[in-house]
């Protein structure tokens, strides 16, 4: 059901090369991430999963940019990022990247379109048009009614539904979702995966997913299992 | 270029400050007070200034003051112990009379104070102080009553130790509350004597005699009172403004034939009252100084709160990061929540201080000056800034990753 792509006439949009993360406890010193090597195509549906401890939070905040490797290149369509400062990689996350949370953090006492608007503080986006792009991708999850509702006044789905709007306001590359069904009923979680992918399908959008959960995982096209900080096997559909 | 722009921050900061009502008054309390009491206090030492200033141009420009003893250190404050030595020693009939002899064109006034119970057929009045001068005295201080109120009394009247009294307006209302004083009789020390005058209302006093509670009678009724030939001071009235430190040095001249240098001293009424001025000036500085450690005291019940906020929002300061904000932003954002919360506080003490001010106007001299708003309101600010940073520099730190992991 997931686009399948093939990866060979798809452009890279991210690049993990010999990534490790060293962690130092007193003296004794511990890899989270151990020689990962991976691409990311453009338009992919990736899902990484492994048992807890297995090193793939620190996969994911490395691809998240929210932290830098020990040693190895992060390579971010073409560039090293690996050795950027922290300011840097605050404006490339703002440009490139969108998160979902499995806590949804959404500012409370807070309307869901402001939520929304949230990362557009921090950008370059005329102020006069940001108002109407909250409200157009809050349309597009459902929640035209729920704009000036604040997170107390929604439900743990609509919660999360806002932070994907706020997720897509700035037009990432990058999609990256981290658990983002742990805090919510089946029936949600089903809503939010089926959003997921047909934000895939239909807008082409790349996405990875971080869960513990298998048979999630399997809904991606492609899943990358982690194990004591290795790549220890990658699936195709 | 900063983002977010200023104007987003400063809104977002209001939005955040807002959300916490009961916690924001209760932060602001240290600055409010601080602010407040400053406002007050200096406010206060203003309005006492003003006061003194105000008394001392209706005691009547160009008076010198020849008063027995060191009253003037030599830095221009007050010498140590002149209050006794003014009490121990006194002047004589013959001292007046030299002064009167020499100086040309001045007018010289001996004189005489006496404390005494004072009363009437109406009432009784405990301890007022009882002037005894020459006619001249009258004019020369504008005590000259006005129409309808009697009059001052003649040199006559003092040579022949006529028994009259010229009534402070308030001892007047005190003794004779129904009827006009002028012509009544007053008891002093056992002697009856007669009200020829009253004086105008000069205005509120701030616990001293004024001129208002001050019994006026001839030099000579005032001696016979006291029992003693002797005269407390002398009041030189220089013929113009100009003239006033000529005529002190002829004076010291004069007086140096008679006297040590240290047994009197000469002195004008600018030079009195800038030695007031300064002690309250000391006094008002080092008041606001104590007001201002609350200042500080507030500053630090910020820096706490803030530092509670940056805790509690540990989630809300790494998804702003995950999403883009740099450590600046968050460091700008936390500075001004600081400092509003400061300004809050600072303005509301400006407001109170104010109607403090107002409130205790009726009892006391006060006045706001412009000055101690923008000072006080300044400092504020600046410890907003001040302990703001440490909080917002804590927030500015905190790892994304860390930030968003916290629970």
């Amino acid at each position: 059901m997931t686009k399948s792509l093939s990866q060979n006439n798809s452009k890279v949009v991210l690049e993990l090369k010999n990534v490790t993360k060293t962690y130092t406890t007193g003296n004794s010193q511990f890899n989270a991430l151990d020689g990962v090597s991976l691409k990311i195509y453009q338009g992919e549906f990736v899902s990484i999963t492994g048992p807890s401890g297995s090193g793939k939070s620190t996969l994911m905040h490395i691809i998240g940019l929210l932290d830098n490797p020990t040693s190895g290149e992060v390579l971010l369509e073409g560039n090293d990022v690996s050795k950027l400062k922290e300011h840097q990689l605050a404006q490339i996350r703002n440009i490139t990247l969108g998160f979902v949370f499995q806590q949804f953090n959404l500012l409370a006492k807070t309307s869901s379109l402001e939520n929304v608007l949230l990362p557009l503080l921090y950008s370059d986006i005329p102020k006069k048009s940001r108002s109407q792009i909250g409200i157009d991708l809050l349309t597009k999850v459902g929640l035209q009614d729920k704009l000036n509702n604040t997170p107390a006044q929604l439900s743990g789905g609509q919660q999360q539904r806002v932070a994907i709007a706020r997720a897509l306001v700035n037009n990432p590359k990058i999609i990256l979702a981290d658990e983002p069904t742990g805090n919510l009923d089946s029936k949600s979680g089903e809503e939010v995966m089926k959003f997921f992918h047909q934000l895939n399908e239909q807008e082409g959008r790349t996405i990875v997913f971080v869960t513990h959960d298998m048979d999630l995982a399997k809904q991606a096209c492609r899943t990358i299992i982690i194990k004591d900080g290795k790549i220890s096997e990658e699936r195709q559909c | 270029m900063l983002k977010p722009s200023l104007n987003d921050l400063i809104k977002s900061s209001f939005r955040s400050i807002l959300k916490n009502k009961s916690r924001t008054i209760l932060t602001s309390l240290g600055i409010i007070i601080g602010v407040t009491s400053v406002i007050l206090l200096t406010s206060i030492g203003n309005g006492l200034k003003k006061y003194v200033t105000d008394q001392f141009d209706s005691l009547g420009a160009n008076s010198i003051y020849i008063s027995p003893g060191k009253v003037f250190n030599d830095n221009g404050g007050f010498a140590q112990g002149s209050m006794a030595t003014m009490m121990m020693t006194s002047f004589t009939q013959k001292d007046f009379l030299a002064l009167n002899r020499k100086l040309k064109g001045s007018v010289v006034m001996p004189v005489n104070a006496a404390y005494a119970d004072i009363k009437s057929n109406q009432a009784l009045k405990k301890q007022v102080e009882i002037n005894g001068s020459i006619e001249e005295y009258g004019k020369n201080n504008n005590l000259l009553p006005s129409e309808g109120n009697g009059k001052w009394f003649t040199k006559e009247e003092n040579d022949k130790k006529t028994p009259v009294v010229v009534l402070g307006y308030k001892i007047a209302q005190t003794l004779f509350p129904k009827s006009s004083a002028v012509g009544k009789k007053v008891v002093i020390k056992g002697k009856t004597l007669k009200v020829i005058g009253v004086t105008d209302q000069k205005g509120a006093s701030m616990g001293g005699p004024s001129v208002d509670d001050t019994v006026y009678a001839p030099l000579t009724i005032v001696q016979d009172l006291s029992g003693k030939e002797d005269i407390n001071a002398i009041v030189v009235k220089a013929p113009s403004k100009d003239l006033i430190e000529s005529t002190k040095k002829e004076i010291t001249d004069i007086m140096l034939d008679r006297y040590d240098k240290d047994a009197f001293s000469v002195f004008d009424s600018s030079q009195l009252l800038s030695s007031i001025n300064s002690i309250i000036n000391m006094l008002t500085i080092g008041l606001t100084g104590i007001a201002a450690i609350s200042l500080v005291v507030g500053g630090i019940g910020i820096m706490n709160i803030m530092l509670v906020s940056v805790t509690e929002r540990t989630r809300e300061i790494g998804l702003r990061k995950a999403i883009g904000a740099y450590p600046r932003a968050i460091l700008i954002q936390f500075l001004i929540e600081a400092v509003i919360l400061s300004c809050i506080g600072g303005a509301t003490g400006v407001l109170l201080g104010y109607l403090g001010t107002l409130a205790i106007k009726p009892f006391f001299p006060a006045q706001v000056t412009l000055s101690s708003v923008i000072l006080a309101f300044g400092v504020s600010s600046l410890v907003g800034i001040i302990f703001g940073v440490a909080p917002a520099r804590k927030a500015s730190k905190l790892s994304p990753i860390e930030a968003l992991r916290y629970e």
